[in-house]
This record gives structure tokens, C-alpha cells and sequence, in this order.
């Protein structure tokens, strides 16, 4: 046995003294990007942005995939500590837990921004949507459509996403402010326990059980509402959907009439303009320190969602849906 | 080590897999990684990769423990989750210690619950743990209502992001965990009666082994070592998110002791092999991320790792004519 124990320590040891160096650092700017998934659109988008701000601002790019798991995030951002980047840009799976992680980046001196979801730590900036406003938007886009309707009812509900997720959350309270004053009662308010498409569907079949002259309804994540309009489908009913991101499955569905609008967000703006920021602070000393910048975000209904796909694909370079 | 003398040439081959096999492996693993991808093989991240193949090496004791005794516990993720949100949230109030001791002994005795039920209702291991998978989640989100515990206590985030003398705490507190667990399980009585009972239950009954009791404390033994790791988790990312916090952590904790060699079916395991085989998971699975290795081929690549791992064991324990997985 302890020939066993010693060998194997030998085995361990001399990777460690023949390989390990003090991981020479590139020449020129690099940016690591640690990305909560690549599954999604929203999040493709992002990653593009990011990229595309890297190759015009002539920086080194390194992307790893979180797979969604807040563990590899945080293992993720220390290896990026480690390869001696330049600056970290992170869209965490779970904004809460990368605290340690950017203080580790600090102490090291690299910069962090976090592009979207949200923040903890001591991050340099945080570039998020306006998601409050956009709430009242939906608000908004439901009381115009009940005016237009001879129907009485003035309830409302919503589907809310995960309490982690504390800016997505400010959509459902922009919601919930906005309905109170325009004089809508919010009969049900869900988190959706599934953030997906199955998870907006049951969420929605909860909502109609509880309140069943519910006149309008608001999912605070585009895939949820997409399966909260099929469900609203399904069941054979007249109440007004709608969604928030501008993800192609939610274009689709206003494309058949099944979801009434959706809040676009501008998930390839917030990825190159966090580079864009890094850019300031790495190369004009600029200083951020826990900032949030604000992306505006903008309504489509039947009237204007084509023209606004147009104009992200001319701006991307791919298709909106 | 098991003498090789009087053995043919391909059960000495299988003997010498079984105590270098892994071992070797990584050390390939590592060669391979240090070429293709240079940031790899900086001191830092390697030194941060074993700190964090500490995360599923410490819990992957306990289950090492659970399937040599002839069970499974998959409720070890959702475990991890309660007990962590409930010791956390009792940092401001008693303090770092109490709140890990309580962390602790929390998980221990909920590992006692699971014991019990599998011993006394007399339902498969694997169907008990399911329902408290469900259970002990729920009970985190409740105790919670779903938001996340932020912790700021100096002493509980030591734990896991801490350092001694330059080297990471927790894989100084992974290998005293691995330490004393080999000692329990090669030089106590009680090693031997989890080995007996997880060979053949009925023989261990009548040679006089209470089974009960130790499929009992072998289920707390579980509590114990995930209560251990839910404390260096939840100090690594500074919070416990009842939702996100040892999500498939029962699954990475399994594949590490099936990957070390220990039989599915109970009976004699490996308990330095499942030490081994976090390491490989840790450093494949950050390997390939930085040689911007597709997410999805990353976790073909830990599928065919498994495969391939279990299958040289399976040939293993056909050589030297054991009884199989």
C-alpha cells in the first residue's frame, strides 16, 4: 500500500514541476467570456455581440460554456483568473454565486462586466435590461387591448421568474406596479417552476383554474409565454399573452396569432457593449465600479415585429427567427 | 496491495490496473491537456482544478461507502441543498462554527432518516432516496421561500476559498476526509461489515452482523460526508441557492465511484480510485472547456470516459475471476 500511495503522489508531482508554468500571458488584449448557456437564442445573440466587439476592438476572445451548472461558473471564472486574461465578461446562471469568483478576479487586477441576469461582488459594471420599464409596457399593451374589447374584467395575472434572478424580477414588479395603477387587480402571481416552455404551459392551465375570467396575462421570459399562449390556445380562450426577450420561438407565435406581443430585449447590444465598456476601463482608465447601465428595450405587437426582425438581422448578421 | 505471485500474466495485468489504473490515467489526462491547451497546465489551474474536484470528491466517499454496502442514496444533491440553505441562514445568528457543526450534524442525521426508512420500511434503497430527493428539495425551497442565502462569514467562506501555507483548504479537508475514511473502511471491523453485508446480505446476517445497523450508519456515514461537502460548496460560490445548489450532484458523485472501481452489485470497493476519478471528471470536464470543446461533446467525452473505465473493470474482475458488477 505504501508503495501504491507513493507512486501515486510521484505520478501527480511531475506533471506539476515538468509542465506547470506561470501561464505566460498573450500578447495584446484578451477577453475571457464565461456564458450561462449556448442553448438559447437570447444567449447566442449575446455571445455574438461579444464577439463580434472583440474582433472590431482587435481583442483576443476566449468563450467556456457554464452548461448552466453555477459550479462550473465559478470554476470557469478562476480559470480564467489563471490564463491571465485581460478582462472577464460574465452572464452568470446564477448571479448570486459569483461573488468569491470576481473577488478572486480582482485581487488578480482584471476588470469584470457582467453582461445581463445580474451581479455579486464587487464587479467594475453590470449591463442589464431596463426590465422594469419593460413590465409596464406589457402592462401597458393589455390595457389598450381591453379598451378596445367591451369586456368588464380588469384581472390580471403573471408568471414570474425564479427570486436568483433579482433584475428579471424587477419585470414582473414593473408589471404588478402598472396594473394597480391603471386599476387592474393582479389575481395570480406564479414563479414558474420550470423556466421552459412545458413549465409557461402548466403555469398558465394554474392560472386559468385559479381565476378564470383572467382578461390578460404577462410571462416574464419568452419561451414561458410561448407555452402560456398555446395553453391559452388549447383551452379555447380569449385572453390577451404576453411575453419578454424577442426570442424567435415568441416571433413565430405572434406570426400565427397565438401570442399577442412580446418586450424585446437586445441581447447583442448588451454583449458588445459590455466589451465596449471593458474597452474604457482597459484602454482610456476609465472607472467603473459596481455600475449598472441600463439597455432600453422595446414592445412588438403584429404591427411592428417584422421591422424589427429586419433590423436585428441587418445588425447581427442572422436571421431574428 | 494484493500479492501478484501465482497469478498468470493477465489477472497480475488486472491486479496492476486496479491499484495503478486510474492513477495512470489521469497522469495521461494531465500530458495530454498541458500539450494541447497551455493555460491548462499553469500552477494555478491546476492547483484550482484539484481544489475543486474537492466538491465531488468528498461526497463521493460517502456513496463509495452507500454502493459498496449495496445501496444507492441519489438523494444526496437535494441533501446538499437543505442543509446548506438551513446551516447558512444561521450564520448571523450563532456564528461560523456552531453554524458549520450544525451544517454538519444536520446532514449526518438526515442520512440517519434515510437509513431507517431503507432498513425499516424495507423499500429498495433506490426508490426510499427518490422520494426524499423530492423531499428535501422542497423542504430547501420552503425553509427559503426560493430565494437564495447570501453568506458573508469569514470563517464559513475560509472553507472553501480559503488557504494554508498556500494550499487550498479544502483539498487539505478532502484528504483527511479520504484518510479517515480508508482507515474506517481497511482497518475497523465496521469497513469489514459493509463490505460483508454488501456482498451477500444473507451471509453477513448469519455470521452474526447486525445489518440494519449497518446499512444505518452507512446511510449517515452519506449524511456526514455531504454535509462536509455542502459547507465547501456553498462557500465556493458565497451563496446557497435552494434551487441551483447540488443539482445532479447525486449523478457526478455516482460516476465518480463507478468510474473508481467500485462494483455497482456491493461488495469490496475502491475508495482511492473514486479519489482519482473526481479528479479526472474536474480536469476532463475544464480540459475541454478550454480548448473550446463544444458543451455538448464535453459531456460525450465524460460519457465515453465512464464507458471505457467501467468496461477495463468489468475485464478486470474477469481476469481475476470475481464476482462482476
Amino acid at each position: 500500500m505504501k508503495k501504491i500511495i507513493v507512486l501515486c503522489i510521484v505520478l501527480m508531482l511531475i506533471p506539476l514541476f515538468l509542465f506547470a508554468g506561470t501561464g505566460e500571458k498573450k500578447e495584446g488584449i484578451t477577453i475571457g467570456f464565461s456564458l450561462w448557456t449556448m442553448e438559447f437564442t437570447f444567449f447566442q445573440n449575446l455571445e455574438k455581440g461579444v464577439r463580434d466587439a472583440c474582433e472590431k476592438f482587435g481583442y483576443e476572445y476566449v468563450m467556456i460554456d457554464q452548461n448552466s451548472d453555477p459550479q462550473k461558473m465559478a470554476q470557469d471564472l478562476n480559470s480564467l483568473v489563471g490564463q491571465k486574461v485581460d478582462g472577464i465578461v460574465v452572464t452568470p446562471v446564477d448571479p448570486g454565486a459569483i461573488g468569491p469568483a470576481v473577488q478572486n478576479a480582482r485581487n488578480a487586477g482584471i476588470p469584470v462586466v457582467c453582461a445581463d441576469i445580474g451581479k455579486s461582488g464587487p464587479v467594475n459594471a453590470l449591463l442589464i435590461s431596463n426590465n422594469y420599464e419593460g413590465g409596464q409596457l406589457a402592462m401597458e399593451f393589455i390595457d389598450k387591448q381591453m379598451k378596445k374589447k367591451s369586456s368588464n374584467t380588469k384581472k390580471v395575472g403573471v408568471g414570474r421568474v425564479q427570486p436568483q434572478w433579482t433584475y428579471a424580477r424587477q419585470r414582473g414588479q414593473g408589471f404588478m406596479d402598472k396594473a394597480k395603477e391603471l386599476g387592474y387587480t393582479v389575481a395570480s402571481e406564479i414563479v414558474v417552476a420550470v423556466p421552459s416552455a412545458e413549465g409557461g404551459y402548466d403555469t398558465m392551465q394554474q392560472i386559468m383554474s385559479a381565476v378564470p375570467d383572467v382578461c390578460g396575462v404577462f410571462f416574464a421570459s419568452g419561451r414561458e409565454a410561448v407555452g402560456a399562449a398555446n395553453a391559452v390556445k388549447a383551452a379555447g380562450k380569449d385572453i390577451i399573452v404576453v411575453g419578454y426577450n424577442g426570442d424567435p420561438e415568441e416571433l413565430h407565435a405572434i406570426e400565427d396569432g397565438i401570442l399577442h406581443a412580446t418586450v424585446a430585449q437586445q441581447p447583442w447590444f448588451i454583449g458588445y457593449d459590455s466589451v465596449r465598456i471593458m474597452k474604457e476601463i482597459l484602454e482610456q482608465g476609465k472607472e467603473y465600479e459596481d455600475a449598472v447601465v441600463p439597455v432600453k428595450v422595446e414592445l412588438l405587437t403584429p404591427d411592428n415585429y417584422k421591422k424589427w426582425a429586419d433590423e436585428a438581422e441587418k445588425r447581427r448578421g442572422t436571421p431574428a427567427y | 496491495m494484493e500479492r501478484t505471485r501465482g497469478m498468470g500474466i493477465r489477472a497480475r495485468i488486472a491486479r496492476r490496473w486496479e491499484n495503478f489504473g486510474l492513477p495512470l490515467l489521469f497522469f495521461v489526462l494531465l500530458v495530454i491537456f498541458s500539450t494541447l491547451s497551455p493555460p491548462f497546465r499553469s500552477a494555478y489551474s491546476l492547483i484550482s482544478n484539484f481544489r475543486f474536484s474537492s466538491f465531488i470528491g468528498i461526497g463521493a466517499i460517502g456513496m463509495a461507502f452507500c454502493i459498496m454496502n449495496g445501496d444507492f442514496d441519489i438523494s444526496v444533491g437535494s441533501m446538499l441543498s437543505l442543509v446548506a440553505a438551513m446551516g447558512s441562514s444561521f450564520l448571523p445568528k450563532i456564528g461560523g462554527v456552531s453554524a458549520v457543526l450544525f451544517t454538519i450534524l444536520f446532514s449526518t442525521f438526515l442520512g440517519f432518516v434515510n437509513g431507517v426508512f431503507v432498513t425499516k420500511l424495507r423499500i429498495p434503497a433506490f426508490i426510499t432516496t427518490l422520494g426524499m430527493m423530492f423531499i428535501y428539495r422542497s423542504l430547501a425551497y420552503i425553509y427559503t421561500n426560493n430565494t437564495p442565502v447570501y453568506i458573508e462569514n469569514p470563517f464559513w467562506l475560509f472553507l472553501g476559498n480559503g488557504s494554508v501555507l498556500g494550499v487550498p483548504f479544502a483539498i487539505i479537508l478532502m484528504l483527511i476526509c479520504y484518510v479517515v475514511a480508508f482507515l474506517l473502511l481497511r482497518r475497523s471491523p465496521f469497513g469489514r461489515y459493509v463490505i460483508a453485508v454488501g456482498t451477500n446480505r444473507e451471509t453477513a446476517m448469519l455470521s452474526g452482523i447486525n445489518v440494519d445497523r449497518t446499512k444505518i450508519t452507512v446511510f449517515a456515514l452519506v449524511g456526514l460526508f455531504v454535509g462536509i461537502a455542502s459547507v465547501v460548496i456553498s462557500a465556493n460560490l458565497g451563496s446557497a441557492n435552494p434551487g441551483m445548489l447540488g443539482q445532479g450532484y447525486e449523478f457526478q458523485v455516482i460516476t465518480a465511484v463507478v468510474l473508481g472501481g467500485t462494483a455497482l452489485g456491493g461488495g469490496d470497493g475502491n475508495l482511492w480510485g473514486a479519489f482519482f476519478a473526481a479528479m479526472i471528471l474536474t480536469y476532463l470536464k475544464n480540459g475541454l472547456g478550454l480548448m473550446q470543446v463544444d458543451s455538448y461533446w464535453q459531456f460525450v467525452a465524460v460519457g465515453l470516459v465512464l464507458i471505457f473505465a467501467v468496461a477495463l473493470n468489468r475485464l478486470k474482475f474477469t481476469l481475476l475471476g470475481q464476482r462482476q458488477a
